[in-house]
């Protein structure tokens, strides 16, 4: 009798097991052979909302289904899409559960500055990320190529034998070498450690030999006696390896603090990129403070940089959806959160100078006409073959910054002539939103 | 553990009756009567089977699950829901009679084994063909299954055969062609069942490591037979193994259970909310899945708990039983029942190969829920007057 107890106990304990696993556990909720997945399409989906209510992503009946349309293209890389046949991406994505029950996302994305980074990126194949440095939130995430989400059906098979990778998120999967917009956390971790470092002055020589090889001047140019502000300003790698040489494996600390290396905590997924564990050379160190070498980074983190710099050494997480709304009550709303402090406060207003020199007389300045002062950097990302990849990170307005922006243009030629007149257009977009 | 005290049945029941209603407000579409005669039945069945002085524990345990079934074949289709309110009254009779059945000892072994297998014959040669399986057989314009009642003739039988010490031979002519007719009957399931409910009483009656092994050895062969004869048997064994490959064939209706039962979640979609539609056969074979994608797991949980509870009560009859046939029969019995929803379930939730038979107490079809209500009538009868609460 015991026996028979016992294993009877042991067949209900296995169905017990069974029924866990199936109901619970199972990841097949989305497989298409589910028939509750083609439901999902007959039903109204939540809509998707910029920071003044205007509508990203909408869903209208379309004889049995509901059609989603997009209010501009590039929002496939931010907001996703969502279709009966390509399935779903971005947003759409993360927040299905909450869309797919009627709530809607009310984002921090702002139509107008979406649309401003849409145009200066078309036919270019780059990425744009615009945010607020005091709260982390984005008003802008682009990246070209994308895929219409409106258009899915028509361009489908193009969009697949399209070389340029429409659906790669370059902002968020990009991996790049951050060239000379690595020159502020340089700078930065130098200011953090020695507030008079501004004002030294240093010899540049077009060229520093380090053991049997060179690291020269973009252009081979020799700057002579110039701060180290001044070297911010024009970008001179001969004083910027000496920094890095100087700093040390403090410097692999301060870029980890920077948030590179690891991925962000953010809304959508994106990748962490790479922060070399161990330099042996004063080579590499060299190499490393120009932003070559093993270095690598996403544009999210470099507007997560240059929103730190701006926000005085404080970096905010960034996000992209502020609420979950959905009925009468239901609302779920994400708040500023800092995520660390980077440098002290007095250093972050020296780089800040720094950086607006840069502006002003430096390698970021530019010929449109602008109706505030702001600070960048630019950089130059050399790629073994093919042309450079143009970076700008910067903000505005210089004195207390609002905005802050990262621009990526892959074979974009000099950081300068590509990268900065978007990065501006950019910011002026911003600076027109609210307030 | 198992005795329910006068004021529990009492709340219990009214809950239930509390649930119906809504469900009756809710649906608009049920007859007021249905769920009133169901649970006048369960009343008096309980308080006849106190009143005789049996135990009546297993009363509450059958009532949620026929109640259950009935609730959700009401929600699947109201005509179903009217069809299986007869069903329940005919099988209020059947536990009667094998609460009356189990309290005597008669019949010969012959004539139980006579009756099992002629049953089957019957049935192998003038039957009707239904869902793959010639199990029907039609008399005075009533249908039924006689498989259903062959499997309790056949325990009773092998009750004698064990305590009596007969003839492996005469064993083997009985067992074997019982066996024999369901898998010419592409009847499988319930071949299945009586075989391991044999070995399991062999077991039980006189256990060995080596015999243990025999009837596991014997199991595999069966298997590697099976699926080698009856093309049948084999599509179930692929449905089992890789469902995946063949989502839209013979793959369709387990998968089409495990999406419910995986889009029930925790708390389930609630009552009507399932999208079951797509799942052929439900209201026979794949209750369990509608019951998990709307109620969720915390409703499969309660419902096996239920199950398990029956089992304990049977067990807890059997174990005290000092007649070593009828402890045999009891067992047996209580094995045939919960053998059953171990397939079954086991068989939805991809544990063991879809056998295709009804779920005890829950599932759609009245002869198999007169069977299993007479069995537990059998076990309450054989526990003899006094044991009860």
């Amino acid at each position: 009798m015991r026996k028979s107890f016992l294993a009877i106990v042991l067949m209900y304990g296995l169905l017990f097991a069974g029924s866990f696993y199936w109901q619970l556990c199972a990841p097949i909720q989305d497989h298409p052979a589910n028939p509750r997945y083609y439901q999902m399409f007959k039903e109204r989906r939540g809509a998707v909302y910029d920071r003044n209510g205007l509508a990203l992503a909408e869903s209208a009946p379309d004889g049995e289904i509901f059609a989603r349309t997009y209010s501009t293209a590039s929002l496939s890389h931010v907001v996703g899409y969502f279709h009966q046949r390509y399935g779903m991406t971005g947003l759409e994505r993360i927040f299905h559960e909450d869309l797919s029950r009627g709530r809607s996302l009310i984002t921090t994305l702002d139509l107008a500055v979406q649309q401003s980074a849409e145009e200066a990126l078309k036919g270019r194949e780059g990425a744009v990320v615009v945010m607020k440095p005091a709260t982390g939130e984005v008003l802008a995430l682009a990246s070209a190529p994308w895929v219409d989400g409106n258009e899915l059906d028509a361009n489908w098979s193009d969009y697949l034998a399209d070389q340029r990778s429409p659906f790669l998120n370059r902002a968020t999967h990009g991996l790049y070498p951050p060239g000379s917009t690595v020159k502020p956390i340089v700078y930065g971790a130098a200011l953090s450690q020695e507030h008079t470092v501004g004002s030294q002055v240093w010899d540049d020589g077009g060229s520093l030999a380090i053991r049997n090889r060179t690291i020269q001047n973009f252009g081979g140019k020799a700057y002579g006696k110039i701060t180290a502000d001044q070297a911010l300003a024009l970008s001179s790698n001969v004083v910027f390896a000496q920094l890095a040489m100087e700093l040390g494996d403090g410097l692999l600390t301060v870029l980890r603090e920077f948030g590179l290396g690891a991925e962000i905590q953010f809304d959508l997924p994106n990748l962490g990129g790479h922060v070399p564990g161990r330099v042996s050379s004063d080579y590499d160190f060299a190499q490393l403070g120009i932003g070559q070498g093993e270095l690598l980074v996403t544009p999210l983190q470099m507007a997560a940089v240059a929103s730190a710099i701006a926000n005085r050494g404080i970096m905010m997480r960034p996000y992209v959806v502020q609420e979950v709304r959905g009925g009468l009550k239901m609302r779920q709303i994400t708040r500023p959160q800092p995520i660390r402090e980077v440098m002290p406060e007095e250093a972050a207003a020296a780089l800040l100078g720094a950086m607006e020199l840069a502006a002003a007389e430096g390698t970021a300045q530019t010929s449109l006409d602008t109706a505030f002062d702001y600070g960048g950097k630019t950089g130059t990302a050399q790629m073994g073959q093919g042309s450079d990849h143009a970076w700008f990170i910067g903000f505005a307005p210089a004195e207390r910054p609002q905005a802050a922006v990262a621009v990526l243009v892959e074979h974009g030629g000099s950081g300068s002539q590509v990268a900065v007149p978007i990065g501006v257009r950019l910011l002026e977009a911003a600076l027109a939103v609210d307030e | 553990m198992i005795r329910i005290p006068y004021r529990t049945w009492f709340e219990f029941t009214g809950w239930l009756l509390c649930l119906i209603g809504w469900l009756f407000w809710l649906q608009g579409q049920i007859w007021w009567w249905q769920p009133l005669v169901l649970w006048v039945l369960v009343m008096v069945l309980f308080f006849l089977t106190r009143g005789l002085g049996y135990d009546a524990g297993a009363m509450p345990f059958m009532a949620v699950l026929a109640m259950t079934g009935w609730i959700f074949l009401t929600r699947l289709s109201p005509a179903w829901a009217s069809s299986h309110t007869w069903g329940i009254l005919i099988a209020g009779l059947a536990y009667l009679l094998g609460l009356w059945t189990g309290s005597k000892s008669f019949g010969h072994p012959l004539v139980w084994a006579g009756l099992a297998i002629g049953l089957l014959a019957a049935t192998a040669l003038f039957g009707q063909s239904a869902g793959g399986a010639r199990a029907w057989i039609s008399l005075f314009g009533l249908r039924f299954q006689p498989v259903e009642a062959a499997r309790i003739f056949l325990v009773f039988y092998l009750a004698h055969y064990f305590t009596e010490g007969r003839s492996k031979r005469e064993l083997f002519a009985v067992l074997g062609s019982f066996l024999l007719i369901l898998a010419w009957q592409r009847d499988l399931g319930p071949a299945l069942l009586v075989f391991f409910v044999f070995c399991w009483l062999s077991l039980h009656w006189q256990f060995s490591w080596l015999k243990l092994c025999g009837y596991l050895a014997v199991s595999v062969l069966g298997f590697v037979l099976a699926c080698q004869w009856f093309p049948h048997f084999q599509n179930r064994v692929v449905a089992w193994t890789q469902p995946w490959e063949y989502l839209d064939s013979i793959g369709y209706q387990v998968l089409q259970g495990l999406f419910a039962l995986r889009s029930g979640g925790l708390a389930g979609r609630g009552l009507g909310a399932g999208y079951v539609q797509v799942i052929p056969n439900v209201h026979t074979d794949y209750l369990f899945a509608v019951i998990g994608e709307e109620f969720g797991f915390l409703g499969t949980f309660a419902l096996l708990m239920v199950y398990l509870g029956l089992a304990f009560w049977s067990l807890r009859l059997v174990h005290v039983m000092t007649e070593p046939r009828r402890q045999l029969i009891g067992l047996g019995l209580t094995l045939l029942l919960h053998l059953q929803v171990f397939l079954v379930v086991g068989g939805i939730l991809r544990i063991v190969p879809f056998s295709g038979m009804t779920l005890p107490f829950v599932s759609f079809g009245s002869t198999s829920l007169a069977a299993q209500l007479g069995m537990v009538g059998i076990v309450a009868g054989l526990g003899g007057k006094g044991g009860g609460d």
